[in-house]
């Protein structure tokens, strides 16, 4: 009777801790054309990681640029986790020479991300100039 | 043994409050404006908001003007802006330059568009020592040869709270609107920044 009751009281946690765990991780589903129509001009990129957890739950899926004047930068990242992530991100821009480009306009943008979700940062360079890209990601612990 | 170890003792003792000095927190120090680490508040727009808004408008503004080949200027000149009114619906005093400076810079570097400094809204030049050397220019050469503006830039700043128990909620919408010659809006752009906390936190 004892050992019942263990096991019952065992089973009603398990429930509700996962009932808990379901109702914090919400995930997104998403629909789109199969063959798409636009065709992105994917940029060969080089990573530095620092953070590893951040690279784990945010990742970066790739890179595509868009022709013009200005430099059109557009990122895809991917959060593999199922809980809503937060983290800061900055474009740099550099000229033909490697020289930073600098904006007044610069500036450490917060984003969320949800559970598996999919999103897009994008940024156009300030300058004609600017002929190259940095983009930084920070996680938002503090 | 005494006289000997007491220079020792001072020695020590110096060293040990230089270490305690150098350790010490200091009550201000620099950060980065463009940094994360600047203080954020739920009820009114910080510094690191101003330049959120003005990049995206900004790129906004250079995507849909700029690179689409459609800013329109005399003779392939830098296309030439003027501010109009830029109404402040915030329950705060905002600096409305705050958002429209950094654009006119941004916009300025881009080699495109310049910003006129002798005409304002009512006729208030920003910089009236200009307007008086353009004025005495145009009155020795006899002739008026005042360039008008390509385009006008007015907009808005709005402000929503909201409050579901403790946590309290602050959106700040910022619209722009850039109007040419034939009093067209030829680009607007919409930015909302939204935030929500308890109180007021360090960082985003």
């Amino acid at each position: 009777m004892k050992l019942s009751l263990t096991h019952r009281c065992c089973t009603f946690a398990s429930i509700v801790g996962l009932s808990l765990l379901t109702a914090c991780a919400s995930t997104v589903n998403t629909v789109e054309r199969a063959a798409p129509v636009g065709q992105r001009q994917m940029v060969n990129d080089k990573r530095v990681i620092t953070d590893a957890g951040l690279n784990r739950a945010v990742r970066i899926v790739g890179v595509n640029e868009a022709p013009g004047e200005f430099l059109k930068i557009q990122v895809e990242l991917l959060n593999t986790t199922s809980s809503l992530k937060s983290f800061n991100y900055r474009f740099e821009w550099f000229d033909a020479n490697g020289v930073q480009v600098n904006s007044p306009t610069s500036t450490y943008i917060p984003r969320q991300i949800e559970g598996k979700e999919s999103i897009f940062l994008s940024a156009l360079a300030p300058t004609p100039a600017a002929k190259d890209f940095r983009l930084k990601l920070i996680d938002n612990t503090r | 043994m005494k006289s000997q170890n007491s220079p020792h003792t001072l020695l020590a003792l110096g060293s040990a409050s230089l270490l305690l000095a150098g350790c010490a927190t200091p009550q201000a120090t620099y950060v980065d404006p463009s940094g994360s680490r600047i203080i954020t508040t739920v009820g009114s727009i910080n510094i690191q908001d101003y330049a959120n808004a003005a990049d995206t408008m900004v790129g906004s503004l250079i995507d849909g003007v700029i690179n689409a080949g459609k800013l329109e200027s005399p003779g392939g000149q830098p296309a030439m802006l003027a501010i109009s009114r830029i109404v402040n619906n915030t329950s705060q005093h905002v600096d409305t330059d705050m958002l429209v400076k950094k654009i006119r810079v941004a916009l300025s570097k881009t080699g495109k568009v310049v910003t006129t400094t002798t005409m304002g809204l009512g006729g208030n030049a920003e910089d009236p020592l200009a307007k008086g050397i353009q004025q005495q220019t145009e009155f020795l050469q006899d002739k008026k040869n005042t360039r008008l503006p390509d385009y006008s830039l007015s907009g808005k700043i709005i402000e929503q709270r909201e409050q579901a128990g403790n946590v309290r909620q602050s959106s700040f919408v910022f619209q722009l609107s850039l109007t040419s010659k034939d009093g067209l809006a030829v680009w607007e752009e919409e930015k909302t920044i939204t935030k929500q906390g308890k109180r007021s936190t360090v960082g985003f």
